[in-house]
């Protein structure tokens, strides 16, 4: 298969987007690599506390007469924003590849959930609309409103570019509010090139902002009081820290951390079709997802089915096509750079260390389509015999790495997810509604999967999660969004 | 080499939509009785495509298995649209019909693959298929007619 065409050829300096403006930071610049070339794509600047300020200012300034426009009129902007979207539908996810690395069937993927959280808040005309009660005491009426509060920063982490800032922006703009986008400064090429279309869109100067950078703008958005609040999606050391500030400085919040998600598989589960599965929850956008599953927890006392079930997920694994994204035969791409890839050998080699059995070894003898450098790949990796206390039993590696464990019953298998301190996207594969039921209810997770190996919200559902995955109360995507960039205002009116 | 990714196979699809339409595009000069017939089938497969990646961009998402869900052998549904200057209409027809069982037998093996895919997927191969198939019948009796 030919690698597709890449739409980014020329290496350009990223501006901050401000006030409808294209401005060129003061900060220093650093380089964009692609991890599959290892070609620097892009040069993005490291913005200035001023630069984030300038940006807060701006925003402030539109504010007042953006929450004047007409929810109606808003959607519209979201409309022309969504069918910009489409226009440049395949654009967009070649871009995600480039700066990435992941497939292009995961960065289509990306694209097409990045646009239905602009659709879904398209009906800002319904989804904003409050309650009414009539006669509470004779002659007096009270309703609620939803009203905008002013300006969000959106923090966005380097797994999902394009996708992640999309389930907050579309909502906290359709509702009134003005954004502060901060793309992760590894992969900000399809949050600038989002920006350009929405400034196509018609928004207006100052409504929708993106300010490149790192900590300093980071800290920028908690310390400055014009912020109303953030979101935010990343690792659970920088969620609670981000949780905290805002804590302290009065700011809403929505701080979605790591994870650590058990794949729970029953012996009477669909054994073929759990397999592809499994191979995109593990190995999937490089294993570099909050979703993504990390123990394979094998049920029962059966050998033989447990036997079975790991020659067919070995050879499953083994199988797999490693390259560059934009070949549409590769079936996982290389991790994010070579330092993420350093530390996910750091915990393999923590499992040998620590006595699991190294059953498959993806550091070793990967097979990469194409005349690429090997710097950032890594073939998939199975452990087995892993307790749940080892490192790579316990803690997020976010790569492609499978640690096998095994579990006597349901119940101590629903007691191993809930002794993890994560809770995002536990699963269950079996073909026993009893089995699906007791572990959907007993299990603790924001997400739970139902023989469903990435247990992806759609737009109009929430993107939960819980203990140390998630920080906050309302979550990101659909009504809950509306709810979080919206505040209500209660009226008690009585007319003489 | 191998399709495993939905991206490879919906490429494939178009493909065999493309070549097969040029292949009725380039018979219709030439067999101009019928000319109507293959020029309809060239359309339709225009539409094909558009319908097949309409399915697929629009479903696509990461949360479903679009990298690993299909294992298909390309070679299986290979075929030769090439015409030799002396061929009658007869050897014409007998490709058309030939290559038309090709592309069933592959959207069928794309559609039973793809159940793991969201059901659009599937949903659209079989569409296809049972478009395909009102062709068959219908080549077939242009080749009566000329026997």
């Amino acid at each position: 298969m030919a690698i597709l065409e890449e739409p980014i050829r020329q290496v350009k300096t990223l501006k901050n987007f401000i006030g409808g403006e294209w401005v060129q930071s003061k900060g220093k610049i650093v380089d964009v690599v692609n991890p599959a070339t290892c070609q620097t794509i892009a040069k993005v600047p490291v913005s200035t506390k001023g630069e984030i300020n300038a940006a807060v200012e701006a925003a402030q300034e539109i504010f007042p007469d953006w929450r004047r426009t007409t929810p109606v009129a808003r959607a519209r902007c979201l409309f022309r924003l969504k069918e910009l979207l489409e226009e440049h539908f395949e654009e967009l996810s070649r871009i995600q590849t480039q700066e990435h690395g992941k497939t292009i069937d995961e960065s289509r993927g990306e694209t097409r959930r990045g646009i239905e959280n602009v659709e879904v808040a398209c009906g800002i005309p319904t989804l904003m609309m409050g309650y009414n009660s009539e006669d509470i005491a004779s002659g007096i009426d009270e309703y609620v409103v939803r009203q905008p509060l002013g300006v969000f920063g959106i923090i966005g982490p380097f797994n999902f570019p394009f996708m992640i800032p999309l389930w907050s922006a579309p909502y906290a703009v359709a509702t009134g509010n003005c954004v502060i986008i901060k793309p992760s400064s590894e992969v900000p090429l399809s949050q600038t090139r989002l920006a350009e279309l929405a400034d196509e869109a018609g928004f207006p100067p100052g409504v929708w902002n993106v300010v490149h950078g790192g900590r300093t703008v980071v800290n920028g958005m908690l310390d400055h009081p014009g912020i109303q609040g953030i979101t935010f999606v990343g690792s659970t050391p920088t969620a609670k820290l981000i949780y905290r500030g805002c804590g302290e400085t009065g700011k809403r919040v929505i701080a979605q951390g790591g994870a650590k998600n058990f794949m729970a598989i029953m012996p009477d589960c669909n054994v073929e079709r759990t397999i592809p599965a499994l191979m995109t929850s593990f190995f999937g956008n490089t294993g570099q997802r909050c979703l993504s599953g990390a123990n394979l927890l094998i049920v029962g006392e059966d050998d033989k089915f447990y036997n079975t079930f790991m020659d067919a997920v070995t050879a499953a694994s083994k199988g797999v096509i490693i390259g560059y994204g934009l070949d549409e035969s590769v079936q996982i791409g290389p991790v994010r750079d070579k330092e993420k890839k350093e530390k996910i050998i750091g915990y393999i080699e923590s499992g040998i260390q620590q006595g699991a059995k190294l059953r498959l070894d993806g550091r070793k003898n990967i097979k990469i389509v194409g005349d690429y450098p090997g710097t950032c790949f890594l073939g998939p990796t199975i452990f087995e015999n892993v307790a749940p206390d080892m490192k790579i039993g316990s803690e997020e590696i976010f790569g492609p790495v499978m640690s096998v464990m095994r579990a006597k019953n349901l119940d101590e298998a629903i007691n191993m997810c809930n002794d993890n301190p994560f809770g995002n996207g536990h699963s269950i594969f079996t073909s026993s509604g009893k089995a699906a039921r007791e572990f959907q209810y007993q299990v603790t997770s924001g997400n739970v999967g139902i023989n469903i190996g990435i247990v992806a919200p759609m737009a109009f559902f929430p993107f939960s999660g819980t203990k140390d995955s998630f920080f906050g109360i309302l979550h990101t995507q659909g009504q809950e969004a509306v709810r979080f960039f919206t505040e209500s205002k209660v009226v008690i009116q009585r007319w003489f | 080499m191998r399709l495993h990714t939905a991206s490879e196979v919906i490429s494939f699809a178009k493909e065999l939509e493309n070549e097969s339409a040029s292949f009725y595009q380039n018979l219709s000069p030439r067999y101009a009785k019928d000319k109507d017939v293959f020029l309809s089938f060239a359309k339709e497969n225009e539409r094909n495509v558009v319908q097949i990646e309409r399915t697929y961009y629009g479903v696509i998402t990461d949360a479903i298995e679009g990298c690993f869900a299909f294992d298909m052998n390309p070679d299986k549904y290979a075929f030769n649209t090439g015409l030799a200057e002396k061929a009658t209409y007869s050897d014409a027809l007998e490709k058309a019909i030939e290559m038309e069982e090709i592309i069933v037998k592959f959207y069928s093996d794309a559609a039973e693959q793809a159940k793991s895919l969201l059901a659009d997927v599937p949903r659209a191969f079989t569409m296809i298929v049972s478009k395909r198939n009102n062709r068959g019948p219908k080549l077939r009796s242009l080749l009566k007619e000329e026997v």
